[in-house]
């Protein structure tokens, strides 16, 4: 094959292949990356990378080129970790939910025929849709379809990690167990819809009144749990007291009605000696004891 | 020299390991000035295993750490087979205050990402350099798969089984690397299958003609 | 005028190398040992012009063996050949009484370099 056949082929390929010499200067930039960058071969041959790209000059970057240039190996820029190389509009912005093209990319060595290493390769995929697929389907596995909040499933594998760290580097931990108080009464009265709808507002006041750093994920049915990381049973007395001041403040209205709720609490601090299941537990015997005490209210074991 | 179908001999794992000695002194040379750090690599190890005891064998040489994390990568040329650079886990926080950079966004990737990304780009950098220069010298140039990155509280789920069909040998080089002055250090193990064990024979035959 | 060297290194094969690299016509006399302290005990016991040092190695390492020939004799010729190439082992080494250091693998040229080099300070 000739160099012209290749070099056609180079400029149809649905990815951007971009040569660099040993000095990181451009020697070839193909049509794909024309396209997206909207910077010609003209401009860009015999440039310096970093003269377009000035962000791609990190100590990582360079170190990967240098470790290329010298051992011959390959390194890779995966989607999860770098995101993109180069900042390039999306394809298409149907359906996509990043703002810049999402990228893998391969970096390999070019060889002389004498084999020593003359410049390397850069090899640009756009993986854009195979991310939004796989940050739909993360979605789908941790958050509860219903409320948005995280699911249980999520929630377990936190506290697991959660406790393990704990327990590492023994830090406060604590947790606290919501149930709205008379759920079922609003659904005998008001219809399932009704219910949903408290559901709904009831976990995303929460979602807002926590911490940045707390998780709250929808347990079961009416019961929703909070995890606070690096959290002392005293501070997050006073988490669960917003929490339960804002909900019961909280104004439904449903067509035409206006529903009030109020939620108990219970709480639970990390002790040593505690499994997953024992401090879930306690923070369960605490909410069933603010439910016997009169509701509204959070109890603390 | 002695040529026998599927193992090496005495003589032969002697060469290599001379050649692995060359192979691993450029690469630390070169690491020093890639990565800006002072790596020492053992003088390497031959061992010529069952594929089936591999798993085994690997479990047995790390069993001084608890919790361990492994880069996996291979590589195909002539010269085929597995890397597996394995820390103790400890070692990715170490590794992020020599080579993290805080300038550099990973947005809300927590920082066992963080960690790990640090890992695979340096197990990426330590095997390309100990197979690429032993590659050299034997004569051929390969490439590599994307390293992967395990990290597991026990070595039972991190070393991977049925890298190779039962009943085929496998060769594994072995090393221990340390960043100098710096509280990094763990193994490097190559393993190769069967396939490259008459090239790599041939290989160092060649390799030694120069020197009749 | 070089007329006996001797090579320290554990590994036979690296010593096969270098042996095959030093030129057959000029009636050296090449002597072997293993470790750095075999290689201690041999300088006494021969003398060599020139002294071939691997420096990791068994029992006692390239450049303790160095050091403990130069102090027998200041004038000791010692080449430490070597893949450990990095720039502080090199230092290390020329710290510690080598004349010089080479790379492995040795080469024909490699080795005549260093015989040359050995006979212009022995002069």
């Amino acid at each position: 094959m000739t160099l012209s056949e290749l070099i056609q082929i180079f400029d149809t390929v649905n990815f951007g292949l971009v040569v660099l010499d040993r000095d990181i200067k451009i020697q070839y930039w193909n049509r794909w990356m024309v396209m997206h960058s909207g910077i010609t071969s003209d401009q860009i041959i015999s440039e310096p990378l970093f003269d377009f790209f000035p962000h791609l000059s990190t100590p990582s970057f360079n170190r990967n080129c240098k470790a290329v240039l010298s051992f011959g190996n390959f390194a890779f820029f995966s989607q999860k970790l770098h995101r993109f190389l180069f900042p390039f509009k999306p394809d298409s912005s149907f359906g996509y939910r990043f703002d810049l093209m999402q990228q893998s990319c391969t970096m390999g060595p070019l060889r002389s025929d004498d084999n020593s290493i003359s410049g390397l390769f850069l090899i640009v995929q756009d993986v854009t849709e195979l991310a939004t697929y796989e940050q739909k389907l993360v979605e789908m596995n941790t958050k509860d379809a219903l409320t948005g909040i995280y699911n249980r499933r999520f929630l377990e594998s936190r506290l697991q990690e959660e406790c393990d760290r704990q327990r590492r580097h023994s830090r406060p931990l604590s947790l606290i167990m919501i149930d709205i108080d008379f759920f079922k009464k609003v659904n005998d009265t008001y219809g399932h819809q009704c219910g949903d709808m408290v559901l709904q507002s009831v976990a995303a006041k929460a979602a807002t009144v926590i911490r940045n750093t707390d998780f709250i994920a929808r347990y079961g049915g009416e019961e929703f749990c909070c995890l606070l990381p690096e959290t002392p049973a005293d501070a997050a007395e006073t988490v669960a007291e917003h929490i339960r001041a804002h909900i019961e403040k909280m104004e439904n209205s449903f067509e035409g009605n206006s529903v009030k709720v109020t939620i108990s609490l219970g709480i639970s601090d990390f002790v040593a000696e505690d499994t997953p299941d024992t401090f879930l537990k306690r923070a369960d015997d605490a909410l069933y004891q603010a439910k016997h005490s009169g509701r509204n209210r959070f109890i603390r074991i | 020299m002695d040529y026998c179908i599927d193992t090496i001999s005495e003589e032969e794992k002697e060469i290599l390991q001379e050649i692995m000695n060359i192979a691993f002194g450029k690469a630390a040379a070169d690491l020093a000035e890639v990565i800006n750090i002072f790596v020492v690599l053992s003088v390497p190890h031959i061992e010529i295993l069952n594929a089936q005891d591999l798993p085994e064998y690997l479990k047995s040489q790390v069993s001084s750490y608890d919790r361990v994390s492994i880069v996996e990568q291979n590589f195909w040329g002539d010269f085929k087979g597995s890397a597996f650079l394995v820390f103790q886990a400890s070692a990715g926080k170490e590794l992020i205050s020599l080579f993290g950079e805080g300038s550099e966004d990973f947005g809300s990737e927590s920082i066992d990402a963080l960690e790990k990304e640090t890992l695979m780009e340096v197990g990426n950098i330590l095997i390309g350099a100990c197979v690429g220069k032993l590659s050299e010298l034997l004569g051929d140039a390969v490439t590599y798969s994307p390293p992967r990155v395990v990290t597991e509280n026990s070595t039972n789920d991190a070393i991977p089984v049925n890298i190779f069909e039962s009943g085929s040998s496998a060769i594994v080089l072995k090393t221990v690397f340390c960043f100098n002055e710096r509280n990094v250090n763990g193994f490097l193990f190559l393993v190769t299958s069967n396939d490259s064990i008459l090239w790599l024979k041939k290989s160092l035959a060649t390799f030694m003609e120069q020197y009749e | 005028m070089i007329k006996k060297i001797l090579l320290v290194d554990d590994s036979p094969i690296s010593r096969r190398m270098m042996k095959s690299c030093i030129p057959k016509d000029r009636g050296y006399e090449v002597f072997e040992a293993g470790d750095g302290l075999a290689g201690f005990e041999a300088y006494k016991e021969i003398l060599p012009d020139v002294t071939f040092m691997d420096l990791t190695m068994p029992v006692m390492d390239g450049s303790e063996s160095t050091e403990k020939i130069r102090e027998f004799n200041p004038e000791a010729v010692v080449i430490v050949c070597t893949a450990d190439i990095q720039i502080k082992s090199i230092t290390n080494a020329l710290g510690r009484g080598a004349l010089m250091v080479m790379k492995k693998p040795a080469s024909k040229e490699t080795v005549e370099d260093a015989l040359l080099k050995a006979e212009e300070h022995i002069g």
